[in-house]
């Protein structure tokens, strides 16, 4: 038998009739999806926003292949490579031809890359923009949608998204049957890496369809806050607080122990204080060395956004309010008073 | 002009219940009207003109009726509830589809479909966009401002660091920012042409979706696993009468930390 290798032939297969070529399976899964690798927006403002930055970082380190950034803008952000493939990102997909921001053909332009490179999870940051852009991102693709997560585990390609749900005092741990699964994730929630120079494949992506979106006017808005991010110390004021005079007083006693002042949601509704300074899911993701919280309840959605402070002390006059159960100390009295005394004592 | 505000009901958080899946329980439990919603209505209601109409829409039990009865009351033109057993456990994704398809098959020719920021209980706000990207419109989020100029509209978005204003496509989804705190009271006439409104249900099957479009069977998230959430804090609790001292405390650990 000479010129047959394989065996495969019906000279030489030993009368096995379902005995295979060399390389061939029996049954080949054709369903499986191919996904694999995790796609990030990288968004751009006065350089790469941080919260695509820990993305990418947390990406290469605890995800399972390779990882893809995609960012929009002219040639001026050639000189931003380094820093992203530093973080790293492996392919850089660079989106020219939409030069302003506009949801809807920024989310066809990554629905383009996204099909293209087929991965298995798309990130982004949960920054004003994220959040508008992965939910119509996920229309488009037909998939579900994890918003504001604050852990990620992966396993494989597969990835755990954990968020607060609804309004019970619960985390709830969320798979998504589709590929890709898609998450946003705030802020603060993974490490900061720290920048370096790094080198990648670089692909120019060219979007040609129009700009739909008629933009009349924009305005920068200006920035005179500090964030609140940066704060040692942090005074919290929450729906407790009866007297928009209060505000002013925690602002002194703030200031006097070189801290900030934060909020809940319920003053922000009130129209007290603005955004910048909110605590909580809708809002900031504090690290203090210590949050004194003054009349707030502790809604989970609150305890999303200072859940890693290092010392929490709570003031309310309510025993069973929620948050002194995530409280090293409870004093039970009075917020408007305690506040007034603090202030004088200073 | 031709307005239609999505409204979301929230079980009452005084008396609800968790399914063990980790979804709410809203079976027995009185819905009311999420305040962003409520905003986003009246938001409207106010700059609404001659000829102009409003209707509201919302997916939920049977029970979500009175507070479309709401809505009719503080005064929109128009309801109707989207309730089928099949919708029970959508995520976003599924419930976009169920109210994409409300629009796509009952409001042709609407000018502007209005959502409020978020939900106050799911603190998600993705729905407006996934309804956008579904029907293919323009989509306003962080809308402080909506001005009518003309036959057209203008909005303002505020973005945190920009703020742009932009003329509104027709078809556009507009999320609006904000919630009014002090909330609403309606009028005796408004509440008593509610009671007498007409609200219209439809189903699943006016809707033309399939079974596994919708509810828990067309939603591509699920809940693996429901964790409260752990605190390694000890907790020590005083109760002090004397604010000084209540002060001094707090003082205390400042000082400790510096």
């Amino acid at each position: 038998m000479s010129g047959c290798s394989g065996g495969s032939c019906s000279t030489c297969s030993d009368g096995d009739p379902d005995r295979l070529p060399p390389g061939m399976l029996r049954e080949y899964d054709l369903n499986q999806s191919t996904s694999e690798g995790i796609l990030v927006w990288i968004e751009m403002s006065d350089g790469i926003e941080e919260a695509s930055a820990e993305l990418i970082a947390e990406s290469k380190r605890e995800g399972d292949g390779r990882v893809f950034g995609v960012v929009f803008g002219g040639p001026e952000l050639k000189s931003y490579y380094p820093e992203i493939f530093g973080y790293g990102v492996d392919t850089l997909y660079h989106v020219r031809g939409l030069p302003v921001y506009s949801p809807e053909e920024y989310a066809e332009a990554l629905a383009e890359v996204v099909e293209r490179v087929n991965p298995a999870t798309v990130l982004m940051g949960a920054t004003p923009r994220g959040r508008e852009l992965a939910p119509r991102l996920a229309a488009i693709l037909q998939t579900g949608l994890t918003a504001d997560c604050t852990s990620l585990s992966f396993e494989g390609r597969d990835v755990t998204m954990t968020r607060p749900a609804l309004t019970g005092n619960v985390m709830a741990d969320i798979t998504c049957d589709r590929y890709p699964q898609m998450a946003t994730v705030r802020r603060g929630t993974f490490e900061k890496p720290e920048p370096s120079e790094g080198t990648g494949t670089a692909i120019y992506w060219q979007y040609t369809k129009p700009v739909k979106r008629e933009i009349l006017s924009e305005t920068k808005s200006v920035e005179t806050d500090t964030d609140i991010r940066d704060a040692k110390v942090l005074i919290a004021l929450g729906g407790g607080i009866r007297d928009v005079s209060l505000i002013e007083i925690a602002e002194k006693v703030a200031s006097e122990h070189g801290g900030m002042v934060c909020c809940s949601r319920a003053i922000v509704d009130r129209g007290w204080m603005p955004r910048s300074r909110q605590v909580g899911m809708s809002g900031i993701t504090v690290k203090p060395d210590i949050y004194i919280a003054f009349g707030i309840s502790g809604s989970v959605q609150h305890r999303a956004g200072m859940a890693d402070a290092k010392r929490v002390v709570a003031v309310n006059t309510d025993p069973d309010a929620p948050i002194h159960r995530f409280a090293d100390l409870s004093i039970l009295c009075d917020v408007g008073a305690v506040l007034k005394a603090m202030l004088k004592n200073g | 002009m031709r307005f239609v505000v999505a409204i979301k009901q929230v079980p009452d958080t005084e008396n609800m219940a968790m399914n063990d899946d980790g979804t709410v329980d809203r079976t027995g439990v009185r819905p009311v009207m999420d305040p962003y919603s409520e905003y986003a209505l009246r938001r409207i209601l106010e700059s609404k003109r001659d000829g102009d109409t409003v209707s509201v829409v919302t997916m939920g039990p049977p029970q979500a009726e009175s507070v479309l009865r709401r809505c009719v009351a503080l005064g929109a033109d128009s309801a109707c509830l989207l309730s089928d057993p099949a919708f029970a456990g959508a995520d976003v994704w599924a419930t976009a589809r169920v109210l994409a398809s409300y629009m796509q098959k009952f409001e042709c020719g609407y000018d502007c479909m209005v959502f409020g920021r978020m939900s106050s209980d799911g603190e998600t706000g993705q729905l407006p966009f996934e309804v956008a990207g579904l029907l293919d419109v323009e989509q306003h989020a962080y809308v402080t401002d909506l001005r009518r100029d003309g036959d057209s509209m203008i909005s303002v978005q505020d973005y945190g660091d920009v703020v742009r204003e932009c003329s509104v496509g027709a078809g556009a989804v507009i999320a609006f920012a904000g919630v009014d705190p002090n909330g609403t009271f309606m009028d005796v006439p408004g509440f008593l042409a509610s009671l007498e409104s007409n609200i219209v249900t439809k189903n699943r099957v006016d809707l033309g979706l399939g079974l596994y479009s919708v509810g828990s069977k067309g939603s591509p998230t699920s809940i693996r696993r429901i964790g409260t959430v752990g605190s390694t804090r000890r907790n020590r609790k005083v109760l002090i009468k004397d604010p000084r001292r209540a002060a001094d405390l707090v003082l205390g650990e400042l000082e400790a930390m510096e």
